[in-house]
This record gives C-alpha cells, sequence and structure tokens, in this order.
C-alpha cells in the first residue's frame, strides 16, 4: 500500500492485553497539575522495568474536573492486577500526595477495582476522615498544605499494551519530524497513551539477546548502522533513521483509532516529509492477542 | 403497571401502622396482593381495602397515598425498592428501617422519620420530628446509609448515632443534632443548638452559620479549604438538597474538631460565604 507517497508495509503491529485504569489529578494551577503527572508519569515507559507504562491521556479544563480545578487524565498499564495496584499506590502516594493542593479521583467507575484512597489513607495516621458523597467513597488525609482528597478506589479495564508503528525515515531530522507529526494526532484521540518520552522511541528492542539474563535487547533488524553486517536487517538503502511509537490503550479499538490518527498524520506529510516507508513490530503472531494489520487499520 | 392511590375511607380515627405497604408488595403480587394485606389501627387488624379505598393511578409501580387527616405510621418502613408519594402528612417511623427507594412526602412527618435507614431516599416538604435518623427505641444503631432531605425544620436528635448517610435539614434542627455520631453528614441550613454534636466520635456537620456558642466538647481547627465541600455541594445541588443561603461558591470553612470529651475526631464546619 502506499499513500501519498509513503509505502505502508503489509504487517501488523503485535499487542498484548494489559489492565489499566485511569485516574484524574487535579491542582489548583495547571502548572501544579503538570508538576503532579510528570513526577506520576515518569519512569513508566515500559513494563519490562517499569512496573508500569503510563502518561497523561489529555489535559482537562475545570469544568470537567470533580471539583472544578484544572486537571489531567492519566492513564496507567501493567501486566495484572496486583503490579498495578501497587504502582498505582506507590505512583500516587509518592507523586501525587506530595504535591502542593493535588487531589487524585477515579476516571473509570465500571468493573472490578484497585485500592487508591484506600491504599494511601493509613499515611492519615488515625485523622484521615473518609466521605461518601453520591455513590462515591474518598479519603480526606491531612497534610501539611491542607487536606488530600483521593476517591477510595479506581475500576480497572482490560485494555491493549504493545500496539504500535516504526517510521523509517531518511534522517533523523525527518523521522523526528514525522514521528512529532505523529504524536500530535495521536494525543487527541481518547483512550489511548504514548507512555515514551516525548511519545516516541528510539531504542526499539527484540526479545532476548545474546546475554544471558537479557529479556530484551536492541532490535538489530532496525539499527541502519548494521546494515549489512546484522542477521536479517530490514533497514532498506536510503534509510538513517527508525523511530517507533507505541501505544498503550483502554480497548483495541482505541489503540486502533491511534494507529489510524498517526500514521495518518505521517501519510499527510508525504514523500516529501522525508518517511520512507511504515512498518510495525511483531513476534510472528505468537505472543500477542492483538493483531493490528497495518493495511486494515489504513483501509 | 399503574400505581395505586390509597385514600382512608374513614381519616378519623387511632393512626393506622402502614408497614408492610411497599411498592415491592405491588409489583409482586399486583393490587389483589396489596388489597389483602392485614393492617393494625388501634387494636384491630383490618384488611388493607376495608381502610382504605384503592384506585389505580400516580407514577408507574408506585403507591400513592393521600391521608387527607389520617394518621399513617410507619410508611414506607422496611422499603427496599419502588416509590411511594405522600400527598400530605405522614405519622411517625416514615422511612424506618428503610434500605432501598424513594418515599416523598409532600407534607410533614413525626418522629422516627428514617430511623435506622440503610438506603434510598426520603426527601420531605415540611417539617419533622425529633430522632430523624436515629436508633429506634432501645436500639443502638442510628442511619447506616441512604439520604434524607427535610425542606422545612427537624426536631431534637437528628443523626443521633448515625453510621453513615446523608441528613440535609434546609431549616432548623433541635437539641443534641449529630449526639453520638459515628460517621455520615449532616447538613443544617438555619441553625442549631450549641449541643450539636454531643459526644460525636466522627463524620461531618456542616452549617452556614456558627452557633451561638462553641459545643463542649470541640477544638477550634481554624479556617481551611476543604475540596470535598465542592464535590459535596455539585452532588447536593444536583439533588436539590444543597440549604438555600448556604454558599453557591467556595470551600472554605471553619473546623470545629470533636467531641474530644470523648476522643471524638468529628467536625462541624462553618461555611464561609465566598
Amino acid at each position: 500500500m502506499r499513500l501519498n507517497g509513503v509505502h505502508i508495509d503489509d504487517t501488523f503491529a503485535e499487542a498484548f492485553p494489559m489492565l489499566g485504569t485511569r485516574l484524574v489529578i487535579t491542582a489548583d494551577t495547571p502548572a501544579w497539575v503538570q508538576a503532579a503527572v510528570l513526577s506520576m508519569t515518569g519512569f513508566a515507559t515500559s513494563v519490562i522495568a517499569c512496573g508500569c507504562e503510563a502518561a497523561v491521556e489529555r489535559l482537562l479544563p475545570p469544568e470537567e474536573t470533580p471539583d472544578a480545578r484544572p486537571g489531567a487524565a492519566v492513564l496507567l498499564f501493567a501486566m495484572n492486577k496486583a503490579e498495578l495496584a501497587k504502582q498505582v499506590a506507590r505512583r500516587v502516594g509518592q507523586c501525587v500526595m506530595t504535591s502542593p493542593g493535588s487531589a487524585c479521583y477515579a476516571g473509570l467507575r465500571d468493573g472490578p477495582t484497585i485500592p487508591l484512597g484506600n491504599a494511601l489513607r493509613y499515611f492519615g495516621d488515625g485523622w484521615q476522615i473518609a466521605k461518601r458523597i453520591g455513590a462515591r467513597r474518598y479519603w480526606r488525609v491531612p497534610v501539611m498544605d491542607g487536606e488530600f482528597l483521593c476517591e477510595a478506589s479506581t475500576a480497572v479495564v482490560e485494555g491493549v499494551g504493545g500496539g504500535n508503528f516504526i517510521l523509517l525515515a531518511v534522517d533523523r531530522r525527518a523521522g523526528l519530524a514525522a514521528a512529532q507529526a505523529a504524536v500530535m494526532a495521536i494525543r487527541e484521540v481518547p483512550g489511548a497513551i504514548l507512555p515514551f518520552p516525548g511519545g516516541v522511541v528510539r531504542s526499539g528492542s527484540k526479545i532476548g539477546g545474546k546475554y544471558k539474563g537479557m529479556i530484551a535487547s536492541t532490535n538489530t533488524a532496525f539499527c541502519p548502522t548494521l546494515r549489512g553486517t546484522a542477521p536479517m536487517s530490514l533497514v532498506p538503502e536510503g534509510v538513517e533513521s527508525i523511530l517507533e511509537l507505541v501505544i498503550d490503550g483502554v480497548s483495541a479499538e482505541a489503540v486502533a483509532a491511534a494507529m489510524r490518527a498517526g500514521i495518518g498524520a505521517v501519510v499527510g506529510l508525504g514523500a516529501a516529509g522525508g518517511v520512507v516507508s511504515v512498518t510495525a513490530g511483531n513476534y510472528g503472531g505468537k505472543l500477542g492477542r492483538y493483531q493490528f494489520r497495518l493495511h486494515e487499520v489504513m483501509a | 403497571m399503574s400505581g395505586v392511590i390509597l385514600t382512608p375511607r374513614e381519616p378519623a380515627g387511632p393512626p393506622i401502622d402502614m408497614t408492610g405497604v411497599l411498592p415491592e408488595r405491588l409489583a409482586e403480587g399486583g393490587r389483589d396482593a396489596l388489597a389483602g394485606l392485614m393492617l393494625v389501627r388501634g387494636s384491630k387488624r383490618h384488611r388493607l381495602d376495608a381502610l382504605f379505598d384503592l384506585q389505580d393511578g400516580g407514577p408507574s409501580g408506585a403507591l400513592v397515598l393521600r391521608p387527607g387527616g389520617a394518621v399513617l405510621d410507619g410508611v414506607g418502613a422496611g422499603m427496599a425498592a419502588g416509590e411511594i408519594l405522600v400527598e400530605g402528612d405522614c405519622g411517625a417511623y416514615a422511612g424506618s428501617g428503610m434500605r432501598g427507594g424513594t418515599l416523598i412526602v409532600e407534607g410533614t412527618c413525626g418522629a422516627f422519620a428514617a430511623a435506622e435507614m440503610a438506603g434510598g431516599r426520603l426527601r420531605v416538604a415540611g417539617d419533622v420530628g425529633d430522632f430523624l435518623g436515629a436508633p429506634l427505641a432501645g436500639g443502638t444503631r442510628g442511619m447506616s446509609g441512604g439520604t434524607v432531605v427535610v425542606a422545612g425544620n427537624a426536631g431534637d436528635r437528628v443523626g443521633e448515632r448515625m453510621r453513615r448517610g446523608l441528613i440535609a435539614v434546609h431549616g432548623r434542627v433541635g437539641s443534641l443534632c449529630g449526639a453520638r455520631m459515628i460517621a455520615g453528614t449532616i447538613v443544617v441550613g438555619a441553625g442549631c443548638s450549641p449541643d450539636l454534636g454531643f459526644a460525636m466520635r466522627r463524620g461531618s456537620i456542616l452549617l452556614s452559620q456558627a452557633p451561638e456558642s462553641l459545643p463542649g466538647g470541640f477544638v477550634d481547627g481554624g479556617v481551611n479549604d476543604w475540596l470535598f465541600l465542592e464535590l459535596m455541594r455539585r452532588d447536593l445541588m444536583d439533588n436539590g438538597a444543597w440549604p438555600v443561603g448556604f454558599p453557591t461558591a467556595g470551600t472554605r470553612a471553619r473546623r470545629l474538631i470533636g467531641d474530644r470529651s470523648v476522643q471524638g475526631i468529628g467536625e462541624v464546619l462553618i461555611l464561609s460565604k465566598a
């Protein structure tokens, strides 16, 4: 398939089921919202070593938050419920509760739950207060600038992690420009996040490696500097830079929509933008439950 | 299925115990099952249709009571689902032990309204008597869930021994409001006596104006911003339960903590005008 001069490979992105949740973080000002969520979603690029994958889904105006203050919706994904609960408690406890003026609410209502305030209330050392408002339960934990308000629990959804596509560009500048255009487009898609720095991965990985204990190592097939050297190199002539966008979403539909938006933005730049082709990472279809075929996504 | 309207055949006379006259019965057995219920009036038992005239009407599946001067005790007592609309006054025990559903009273209620209520909604357009949301006589547990909204005034011991749920009284409350309260929320629109929160351990009492004197056993925690008030205001405003005269913006309030005489950490929040 060729769209606007950009070759779309006839392959698929292989993705996996993950458990995810959405949290809504608010604070007195947008700057303090940013401070809290940047801290909370730090070091959350890959479950390989971070425990979870997390990023800001979108910023929220005051009229869309429970307490009429600026806020942000954050999505977090992990491989199982126990790990997700652990990561949520740690990250909210260490990064949100510590941030001045912050509050934390569940962003999903339906389904099984994991503790949120229920896990953090003990910080109140007996002075915490439970408060039911409508159908929801909150914890009010006394802190040094007043009170940290946190919903008692948050619902968990079975989402999809590892949706992806890979841009093969003539040079790094062109690759980055295309990747950034894709990131901007994907950030408009509800229910999907890009957990890597700036939304882009430059060190894509393959499973395992030559060294004992390595569960992942550099994706030699897509390293331009190894063309002609590494076995099974997939880097065509004229390609100097390859970047990957990894997408997690609350549903397969959200991931597909994000891929469509991202690839669409790249295609919109056309061949003149410097992207030669778009492909995707997979493991032969043997590991992941979800397959996002690029031709079907872009049909 | 249409609702059923119950009108007393002889309004004058002793109170009628309405316990068991519930929308669930109507849903399960229809109008005939309802008509055959045995009710106590004074010292005698009667079939419901001997005491009431039954007509189809009202909201689907709902019971509509038109007391017309009769004293109806125990309206909605133990109700778990459905809706009862009372076009007039209720006697004692309205909504006591309610677990779900909605009871709307267009007039007043007597004592022990919502006593030991565990869920559902009670909305009263007029005044209510003593022991609103309190334990029944001899009981040790007050309201443990649900929502009560009273547009008028309430008597003494509102929310006594309350464990959970919300009581919003738009008017005044009598003495010992929230006495021995364990948790939950009481909102008082107009005023209260200084003995509120006696022996209170946890829970919140929201006021728009300070009592004439500080309740004994309470300490002044100062003024601060309380974010949960914004959430509570939104929720109550959506349900018409936020008292007129309460601030419609802002989260500042003075917090009194107590009752420290029983090591309580309940709170009386006096909301500031924005």
